[in-house]
């Protein structure tokens, strides 16, 4: 019995913490079971609404295709699109529907209603589900896709009838216990659709849309509704990548953040004396600074030192690419040739303006799991403002800053301040707050020379000198001048 | 070639029916539900008045064919195609509005 048991359990996963809470089945669509806490509600019916081209096809999609693979048979119902469009548009994403279909895993109905079929009188979609219910059995299907119902209700012209039908199909998808994602068209802009009546028949109600700020295109997606369960309430970011759907959860608060970790050397002795030791690891560190003030100097110095211990960096360079980064660090006396050989020191040099917000991130944070490294360095954060707005920059550097303290990662973000006035400017797109450590750089001229100088602003739970420091930036990097 | 041979289809799709032509249907039903049974019944009306003796319907029930319906694709009842002569033409629906079917189907010049 106690077998069985452990069995029947193991089959639903979603319904073994308690019998009470809703079973869930996974999207698998990274991020987005984050936001569901979970999944989609199992057995029951999920509306996905938003414009043309905001994806909610293709996340339906993908929810079937993960079913289908998972085991669970899936059903593909096309009111729109031809089933070889479908088959062609996911295998550009890597899946291969036709080896799905073979194992019988995956049924394409294409229900496309002939364009040129005249109507004479009432009609109703039994049709469709003697059909289904036919399908259903022969491959013991489990979840069920209906993409743009929307133009099969077009066909009744009558807001009656199209509610008739789909109470109709709703019953029978309960009846079945079937897992069910219907996709509709709605525009947010144009005010209520005349199917919203779908958004009370759902049990949890998925609004995607695609907009464009200052020329750069954003999806975002929002659970609407989910009865039963908790969920992200937030609008979340997605972005269609090479391999599907990708939703981008803000998936903390400062609770689940690691404590700073011990102090680590900044790669510069004068340094780690005016900070009391260095660094802290795992914390938030920002270099501000005028052009040429070396700032970047300072956060390759950490970075050589790091390698040189035998931990990893990344050193995400908005400003130039690798190759120009190595020679001018090597006229500082700097050598990052060696680590990167090793790699030890990952350098990923990126256009702001090339893609979205989301797809930096995205990025970003991939490359934070795939390498693990135990520091960040971003360079420079001025340049984020170019991926969009500056909204857009505050939320990449806001999530990247997240992701290095829930992962324990020391984060060095360079800013380029634009007057000479770099006490003041500190503020670095409105995240200083969030930062632990500050350290400006400035130049001062003096007769025909520049004084370079340095100040600890900030550091949080350190103590650290509070005047400012001359430094010279010699052939064998900074040199700051003792106290 | 198999081109050519499908193109003249839709021409001949334009053109009304000879007079006198036989019509052979097939009417997709959905059981004895309401808009099946009156499908059924419209139909075999006007085939009494417009087709006598020259007409064939072949009536397939959905719940007793699922095949045939995913074959046709016949995702609404009543669906009703027509076979024969080649018009090119599906009609959804009981099929209640007669002189729209009439005219779609082109009975105009087959009457009495």
């Amino acid at each position: 019995m106690a077998a069985t048991a452990r069995r029947a359990r193991a089959i639903r996963p979603a319904a073994s913490r308690s019998s009470r809470q809703l079973a869930k089945i996974p999207t698998g669509i990274t991020g987005l079971d984050d936001v569901l806490r979970g999944g989609l509600p199992a057995g029951r019916m999920t509306l996905l609404s938003g414009g043309a081209g905001s994806g909610k096809s293709l996340i339906a999609t993908q929810c079937a295709l993960h079913g289908a693979r998972a085991g669970e048979p899936s059903i593909l119902v096309l009111f729109e699109e031809r089933a070889a469009a479908v088959r062609q548009n996911v295998l550009s994403l890597g899946w291969d529907v036709r080896a799905l279909e073979r194992s019988k895993k995956l049924f394409l109905l294409d229900a496309r209603i002939n364009p040129e079929a005249v109507i004479s009188g009432d009609f109703s979609i039994k049709g469709l589900l003697a059909i289904l219910d036919r399908q259903c059995k022969a491959m013991r299907a489990r979840r069920i896709v209906f993409d743009a119902v929307d133009t099969l209700l077009q066909l009744y012209g009558n807001p009656a009838r199209e509610r008739h039908e789909l109470n109709g199909l709703h019953e029978w998808l309960l009846d079945r216990e079937l897992t069910a994602i219907m996709t509709v068209k709605a525009d947010a802009q144009e005010g209520p659709s005349r199917y919203s009546f779908l958004d009370f028949m759902a049990d949890c109600v998925i609004h995607v849309d695609q907009r464009v700020t200052v020329q750069v295109t954003t999806r975002r997606l929002r659970v609407v509704k989910y009865r039963g369960s908790g969920y992200g309430r937030n609008e979340y970011p997605f972005i269609i990548g090479d391999n599907g759907i990708n939703v981008i959860p803000i998936t903390s608060g400062v609770l689940e953040h690691r404590a700073p970790g011990a102090k680590v050397s900044s790669g510069q002795a004068g340094l780690d004396h005016v900070l009391a030791g260095g660094y802290k690891r795992g914390t938030g560190i920002l270099i501000v600074g005028t052009a040429g003030a070396g700032k970047s100097t300072l956060a390759c110095l950490f970075a050589q030192a790091a390698c040189e211990r035998g931990e990893r960096v990344l050193y995400i360079n908005f400003e130039e690419s690798a190759e120009s980064m190595v020679s001018n660090m090597q006229s500082a006396g700097v050598l990052l040739q060696p680590s990167m050989d090793r790699g030890r020191l990952v350098v990923q040099s990126y256009l702001p303006e090339a893609t979205g917000v989301e797809e930096h991130l995205l990025r970003a944070l991939a490359a934070l799991d795939e390498l693990r490294p135990q520091h960040l360095i971003v360079d420079a954060i001025s340049a984020c403002q170019r991926m969009g707005t500056t909204h857009a920059a505050f939320e990449y550097l806001m999530r990247v800053l997240d992701a290095c303290k829930q992962r324990g990662i020391t984060c060095i973000y360079i800013n380029q301040a634009i007057g000479s006035d770099v006490v003041s400017e500190i503020s670095g797109i409105g995240i200083s707050s969030i930062i632990d450590t500050v350290i400006a750089l400035r130049q001062l001229p003096i007769e025909d020379e520049t004084k370079r100088q340095l100040i600890v602003m900030k550091s949080r739970g350190s103590c650290h000198s509070d005047r400012f420091h001359d430094f010279r930036i010699t052939d064998r990097g900074i040199e700051l001048a003792q106290a | 070639m198999p081109r050519a041979g499908r193109r003249p289809a839709r021409i001949q799709a334009q053109r009304p029916p000879r007079a006198n032509a036989s019509y052979s249907f097939r009417l997709f039903v959905a059981g004895n539900e309401p808009n099946s049974t009156a499908a059924r019944h419209n139909l075999k009306q006007l085939c009494e008045r417009y087709l006598k003796g020259r007409h064939r319907i072949d009536i397939v029930d959905v719940f007793e064919s699922a095949a045939a319906a995913l074959k046709h694709h016949v995702v609404v009842t009543p669906t009703l195609i027509v076979l024969k002569p080649k018009l090119g033409v599906t009609l959804l629906g009981n099929l209640s509005e007669t002189s729209q079917v009439v005219a779609t189907l082109r009975l105009n010049g087959n009457g009495r």
